[in-house]
């Protein structure tokens, strides 16, 4: 009999699914949208968690690995993830477990010191599909802004990026954890590089800078793993989203404020030469006595200073600023 | 039959597959096989007998197979659209 796995949903079976995943040396983190689990007799031998387009947390009791569990986590957690709107589901594991999920139909993205990254669901070839038109030939670069509002620093690097290639590629992070959403993200830095005629903006998708590839991005922590998350972001922009765009430069202001940023902007310098692409870091614009940065805007925001706001962003920025809060 | 909603069935288990439907404006079938090489031709006869049978024209079917035999793609499909039409 195909074995099936069910949704747990009491806090006695999950408390079963926590002990199984901390017995295999994995971190159980709480919010998940789902947590599925196998029973065999009675008791737990396998479960994962799905949160999002993120499948995580897959333990399998030692007796049971080799066999059908996997198959039926995945299909329970991607199931329920269907339903819940998504249609491609992102898996974090150890390199040594990949080729289990690969023979589940999950493609291998990305695999960096001891974490793979792999996708079910083809969602990179459709994001890279319905791209493809945007190809231009030349030098192309690009440069990933989460714009959160979009300042005259960001445009400041557009501008002087836009100078040195053929095309500059705007990556805005679609991801919607910040203060501003995508949409209005998009908008401003549209608005805002409207004038630069070589530059093509886009949205990351789940591909860069997302809780996909890089939650820590968000939480703002600098650890080990934020380190490795990191790793993991970059090679798959170089090995998948720098090819699809004949993208060879990438383009990142200096960091002098956040140590994330900082501690990213090293990890692009050491990784994207191995793929071919050089990293082109860009001296920051400066308001005043300090550099411009979106931080700053969001603290005068929230205390109204529109004095400062002024000198930090573009017109259409400020004008969205107004008008919306 | 119209196909007027998403659905799926099937497994991701071996000698399975995950079918998926949802309503579109003609036929497209996309097909993902670990024997893909050999046996996709005969995957898609196989979808493609029932949607006659089921006088199915619009829709897109994405299939996820590991192996499965005849039997089982067609039991997957039909199922599946099934589901997926109106009621």
């Amino acid at each position: 009999m195909i074995p099936v796995a069910v949704p747990l949903l009491t806090a006695g079976e999950r408390l079963d699914a926590r002990r199984l995943i901390e017995s295999q040396g994995l971190a159980f983190e709480d919010g998940c949208d789902d947590l599925v689990g196998l029973y065999d007799n009675g008791r737990l031998v396998a479960t994962a968690g799905r949160a999002g387009y993120v499948l995580k947390m897959f333990a399998v009791d030692e007796a049971f690995q080799g066999g059908e569990a996997l198959g039926a986590l995945a299909t329970a957690l991607t199931s329920l993830g269907r339903a819940a709107g998504h249609d491609a589901f992102l898996v974090f594991t150890r390199p040594e477990h990949a080729a289990s999920f690969e023979h589940c139909q999950f493609r291998l993205l990305v695999a960096s010191g001891p974490v793979a990254l792999l996708e079910c669901g083809g969602g990179l070839e459709r994001y890279l599909d319905a791209h493809r038109h945007l190809r231009r030939e030349g030098t192309n670069g690009a440069a990933v802004i989460n714009g959160n509002p979009f300042t005259l620093g960001h445009q400041y690097l557009v501008e002087t990026a836009a100078d040195q290639v053929d095309t500059l590629y705007v990556f805005i992070v679609r991801e919607d954890r910040s203060v501003f959403p995508f949409a209005a993200r998009y908008r401003l830095a549209e608005e805002a590089t409207r004038h630069v005629p070589n530059v093509v903006l886009l949205d990351t998708s789940r591909y860069a800078v997302s809780a996909g590839t890089f939650p820590s991005y968000f939480l703002r922590r600098n650890d080990e793993k934020a380190e490795l998350q990191m790793q993991v972001d970059v090679r798959l922009f170089a090995a998948h989203l720098a090819p699809a765009f004949g993208i060879t430069r990438r383009f990142v202001g200096h960091e002098p404020y956040c140590e994330t940023t900082a501690a990213y902007n090293l990890v692009m310098k050491d990784l994207l030469p191995l793929y071919g692409i050089d990293l082109v870091e860009i001296q920051r614009a400066t308001a005043g006595e300090a550099f411009i940065s979106a931080t700053r805007v969001r603290e005068a925001l929230a205390v109204g200073d529109f004095a400062t706001i002024e000198r930090l962003v573009p017109e259409t920025t400020l004008a969205y600023l107004h008008c919306c809060l | 039959m119209n196909i007027t909603r998403r659905a799926s069935a099937g497994t991701m288990q071996s000698s399975d597959l995950m079918v998926y439907v949802e309503p579109a404006e003609q036929l497209d079938i996309q097909i993902e096989s670990t024997v893909k090489k050999q046996f996709e031709h005969l995957i898609r006869d196989r979808i493609e007998a029932v949607l006659r049978q089921l006088a199915v024209t619009q829709v897109l079917v994405k299939v996820s197979d590991r192996g499965a035999l005849d039997y089982a793609i067609e039991a997957r499909v039909e199922t599946a659209l099934r589901r997926a039409a109106e009621a």
